[in-house]
């Protein structure tokens, strides 16, 4: 028994729910304990498992802008697995294993930058704050995250999608046909980091075949061209054929052998609500294959019921890949046009929706087009909750790593500008330079 | 035990180098022996301690005799185990056909984590293995998730037998309820592996108690610290195995049950055997013990072993001292060849025993310079303390490093703040106060340490544990050691009720094993509800019950002794 050592980090938060009957709820990792525990996964040498630290409020701040603050949004789960999602990271960059996966709840990735509440039962992004963290103790630059969860990865997505030492791929069922309804091909970051979010959004009933396509001619050949420094698998469970709340057809075959082929330094889980049918299965096959262990056995036992390929799937497939292929290929020159054509600045004005915390976000980003560094951001956001009439605005203004003189200037100037003109409830600035949030 | 004043209890503790026999009563040691054990034959050894042990001595008033034995030890470590026709049900998931002991055969049937029947076992196969397997003695039959459904491995066994006669058939359910179907393969393995040396064992242990006059009922001690009768342990054998460390800590229940938070350390002649305590009760393993490098479902203490004893080497390296974890013989106060902690203990005024020049002269080897004799004898005694201190910190480390659950057990940190070292083994009063003094805590060291042993043994009370599983959906409860599974009456069943009915089954369970319930705790319970589409549909709940482990009596060793 030869494992290649990885790290795990099992926290199935038997005591933290959502609501009683809310998919994130205590009952959502029984049957994935169940099964480790039954597999002696945990008693494998060179499966080595580790108790999740607690994250601080900082490792949040150094990622979010919580409104009024990120300690009034959140509970101790949160930073459990923030927390969870650093000890895998330590384990592998402190060279303790070779690899690690993070099996914690609750999930993060469509916690976006700035954060008003729980939104795709995300509060905080967990991967996020895991990378800046990286960043910040340990001196990482470029990191690659791919995000295998079906739904697309939006709040990752935000947080990076200025940040052109950031890849970010996300393949999900398209935005058409289910939460949160964004990750088109068009969503392919800021002018400076043009071509590094890249969207594939998949039809409904897409196989392994289909994700392995993708995988093979154009995940793996982007990230062997990034060349970044750690990947991170963003590891929903979703795209499973059983799943209750998507419409996908991969099996936890294709799930084992996307992460043998992916070979992920770090993988963090996300959403999977085939609590029983799939979960235990997926997992299994996920943490065989990173351990460099046979998978093939691990096979659902309904694995009858999985539906088979549709040509016509096949087809848009492949045609997507070829199309994304070009924009990545020609990732510079698009940024170059990207920048010329928004001028000093680039801004978006967005509508963001919390469907569990039932509040509604105006946003107004905008980015200063830089040629020295990253540029800096405003955020102006407000938001309604519901029938309370709970009003609640910021005005943040971020200050990239790497700063530029003028951008830092800028950003502050704009904070105090702001601040002067008191249209808002609060005022931020997040200075990633120092490590450092200041209110106003 | 009836009346208290004339209760005896016979201990006998079957060590790597010494086998030691007592006998206890009125919570005192009456009469106490000691013999080289008999590799060859564990037997003779034992058989001679008794007969030293029992001299003058009534072997009617004997109540109860326990051993502690190496006889599941030694059958392994020697390579006398039988081989073993190991049947397997592994379903979807891991391939650890070349993780177990033997070769396996592996059979299609199986049952899901919610002990629902995904696939029957194909009587064509078995029919199969059995021609294959006809010469072996003894089978194991172990499948995954079985003991959320016992009925697979026993239709699996009824069919086994329909073809061939084994002496044996070992039940992964019945061995183990929890989950972990390698560790529960690893021990079903072992069990049948070891079944017929124990089985020779006990008869002769019986006959040779019958020809002594002692009539009372004979126990032996398990890995837990818990005893079974002889007789019901013929079936588990595999339990019996490492009973000697268990014995030990049993021995420090009785000798100098430590309050609070504490940690105990048996400093015998090549190793210390360190264990941590809370409230009065030694720790569990998280899983099981590891027999030959395979993980098992066996329940035992958490021991951590570091190689300090009274014969560890002590020699100058880069002129440092070190010691341990080497052994080159017994201490040159006794004839040995090369300095040792023990004759450290002699210079020190620690200890008396053989030659005191010879002690002298070894601690003068080490010496540099003019150097005094006692005073480089202290600083080996240090640096041994030094060695057990650090695994002592290691193991508090792993205690508070250990996986939890749940958001609250993160919150409140798992550790263990010892306040109290207790040193038994027979280089405790020379080492156990200086790593109390190096924690900067209280130390006790009992009278009686030598022997504590075979005390553990003689007063070790009877233990065994239930799993009771509801599952209100499916409407089953199953108890896996009992290979019952059964309709679940009351669907509104709680966490209350399956605790009551895991003290029930526990209760039958312990009758049936010949033993008394005693006092009765929860290992384990968890308690989960179902939910299916928004809709609460049922709970899931799990309650594992142990009659808990202890000794009968404490024992007390009067000045003199």
């Amino acid at each position: 028994m030869q494992a290649k050592p990885l790290g795990l980090v099992f926290f199935p938060a038997f005591d933290w729910a959502i609501s009683p009957t809310h998919p994130e709820r205590e009952e959502r990792l029984l049957y994935t304990r169940d099964q480790l525990v039954e597999e002696g996964l945990l008693d494998i040498p060179g499966i080595k498992e580790y108790k999740p630290r607690l994250a601080k409020i900082a490792d949040a701040e150094r990622v979010h802008i919580g409104v009024p603050d990120i300690a009034s949004l959140i509970t101790d789960a949160h930073l459990v697995s923030a927390g969870g999602a650093i000890t895998a990271a330590e384990a592998v960059v402190s060279g303790d294993v070779e690899r690690a996966f993070a099996l914690v709840r609750p999930p993060g990735h469509h916690a976006m930058r700035v954060v008003h509440g729980t939104r795709g039962f995300c509060t905080i992004n967990i991967e996020a704050i895991m990378i800046e963290y990286l960043r910040r103790q340990r001196g990482i630059g470029r990191v690659a995250i791919v995000d295998t969860d079906v739904h697309h990865g939006d709040g990752t997505q935000d947080i990076f999608y200025h940040d052109p030492d950031t890849l970010f791929i996300s393949f999900h069922q398209d935005g058409r046909t289910l939460y949160p309804g964004t990750g088109f091909t068009d969503e392919a970051g800021g002018p400076r980091a043009f071509g590094t979010t890249i969207n594939l959004p998949l039809p409904p009933g897409t196989t392994d075949e289909g994700m392995h396509y993708i995988l093979d001619n154009l995940v793996l050949p982007i990230l062997a061209d990034f060349a970044p420094d750690l990947i991170i698998n963003s590891a929903g469970q979703d795209n499973h054929y059983s799943d209750p709340l998507a419409g996908m057809a991969v099996t936890a075959q294709g799930y084992a052998r996307l992460a043998d082929k992916l070979k992920a330094d770090i993988a963090v889980l996300e959403g999977g609500y085939s609590i029983e049918d799939a979960l235990p299965y997926v997992n299994t096959g996920i943490i065989l294959a990173m351990a460099g262990l046979d998978y093939r056995r691990v096979v659902e036992p309904d694995i009858a019921r999985a539906p088979k390929s549709i040509a016509r799937n096949t087809a848009y497939i492949e045609k997507l890949v070829r199309q994304q292929m070009g924009l990545w290929q020609n990732r510079f020159s698009l940024s170059r046009q990207a920048c010329t054509k928004a001028g000093d600045y680039w801004q978006r004005q967005r509508h963001i929706y919390y469907d569990d915390s039932s509040i509604s976000e105006q946003q107004l980003e905008r980015v200063r087009v830089c040629t020295k560094c990253h540029g800096f951001i405003t955020v102006e956001s407000q938001s309604n909750g519901d029938y309370q009439g709970d009003y609640k605005s910021i005005f943040a203004a971020i200050i990239p790593r790497e700063p530029c003189a003028a951008c830092r200037q800028q950003a502050k100037d704009a904070a105090l500008l702001a601040k002067t003109q008191g249209q808002f409830q609060h005022y931020i600035i997040q200075d990633k330079e120092n490590d450092f949030v200041e209110r106003l | 035990m009836r009346k208290r004043g004339n209760t005896m209890l016979l201990g006998i503790d079957v060590g790597g180098t010494f086998t030691d026999a007592v006998v206890i009563s009125n919570a005192k040691i009456l009469a106490q022996a000691k013999y080289a054990t008999t590799h060859g034959d564990l037997m003779e050894g034992m058989l001679a301690a008794l007969d030293l042990v029992l001299s003058g001595i009534d072997t009617s008033q004997i109540q109860r005799v326990a051993l502690s034995t190496t006889i599941v030890t030694n059958t392994v470590v020697e390579g006398k185990t039988d081989k073993v026709a190991l049947v397997l049900m592994p379903g979807p998931g891991l391939d650890i056909a070349k993780m177990v002991p033997q070769e396996p055969y592996i059979i299609s049937g199986y049952v899901d984590h919610r002990g629902r029947e995904v696939a029957r076992p194909d009587e064509s196969e078995i029919k199969v293995v059995c021609r294959k397997a006809e010469k072996i003695a003894n089978f194991a039959v172990v499948g995954k998730f079985a003991v959320r459904n016992p009925a697979i491995e026993q239709a699996v066994a009824a069919m086994i037998r329909q073809y061939v006669a084994p002496a044996y058939i070992t039940i992964g359910s019945e061995i183990s309820g929890s989950l972990n179907f390698w560790r529960r393969t690893n021990s079903a393995y072992y069990n049948s592996a070891v079944w017929r040396q124990f089985g020779i064992f006990a008869t002769a242990v019986n006959q040779a108690l019958t020809v002594r006059g002692i009539t009372a009922p004979v126990y032996v001690l398990k890995a837990d610290g818990g005893t079974l009768p002889l007789d019901t342990a013929r079936n588990y054998p595999v339990e019996a195995i490492f009973t000697g460390p268990a014995a030990s800590v049993l021995g420090i229940m009785a000798l100098a049950a430590p309050e609070g938070e504490a940690v105990s350390l048996d400093i015998g002649g090549t190793t210390t055997d360190i264990a941590l305590w809370r409230d009065g009760v030694p720790l569990f393993a998280e899983r099981g013990a590891v027999i030959n490098g395979y993980p098992t479902a066996v329940r035992s203490f958490w021991l951590s072993s570091v190689g300090i004893g009274g014969d560890s080497l002590v020699r100058r390296q880069g002129g440092v001292l070190a010691v341990g974890p080497s052994r080159e013989g017994p201490p040159m106060a006794v004839g040995g060849p090369k300095p040792t902690v023990s004759d450290a203990m002699i210079v020190a005024g620690i200890a008396s025993f053989g030659d005191h020049a010879k002690a002298v002269a070894a601690m003068a080897q080490l010496a540099e310079g003019e150097q005094d004799v006692k005073l480089i004898a202290k600083e080996v005694l240090q640096v041994a303390a030094g060695k057990i201190t650090t695994a002592i910190g290691d193991m508090l480390a792993a205690k508070a490093a250990e996986p939890v659950e749940r958001v609250a057990d993160i919150i409140s940190s798992n550790t263990i703040q010892p306040n109290l070292v207790v040193g038994v083994g027979g280089a405790a009063a020379g080492i156990a106060p200086l790593v109390a003094a190096q924690l900067g805590v209280k130390v006790k060291v009992p009278k009686g340490a030598t022997v504590a042993n075979a005390v553990g043994a003689a007063v070790a009370k009877p233990t065994l544990a239930v799993t009771f599983r509801a599952d209100t959906e499916e409407r089953y409860f199953t108890v896996a050691e009992l290979g019952l599974q059964d309709k679940l009456e009351n669907k509104r069943v709680s966490l209350n009720d399956a605790e009551i009915l895991a003290k029930k089954y526990l209760a039958e369970r312990a009758a049936q094993a010949g033993i008394g319930v005693g006092k009765m705790e929860t290992v384990y319970a968890e308690e989960f509800n179902l939910v299916r589409g928004f809709q609460t549909v049922g709970k899931i709940i799990t309650c594992q019950q142990q009659i808990k482990p202890g000794v009968f009596t404490d024992v007390a060793i009067e000045e003199g002794e």
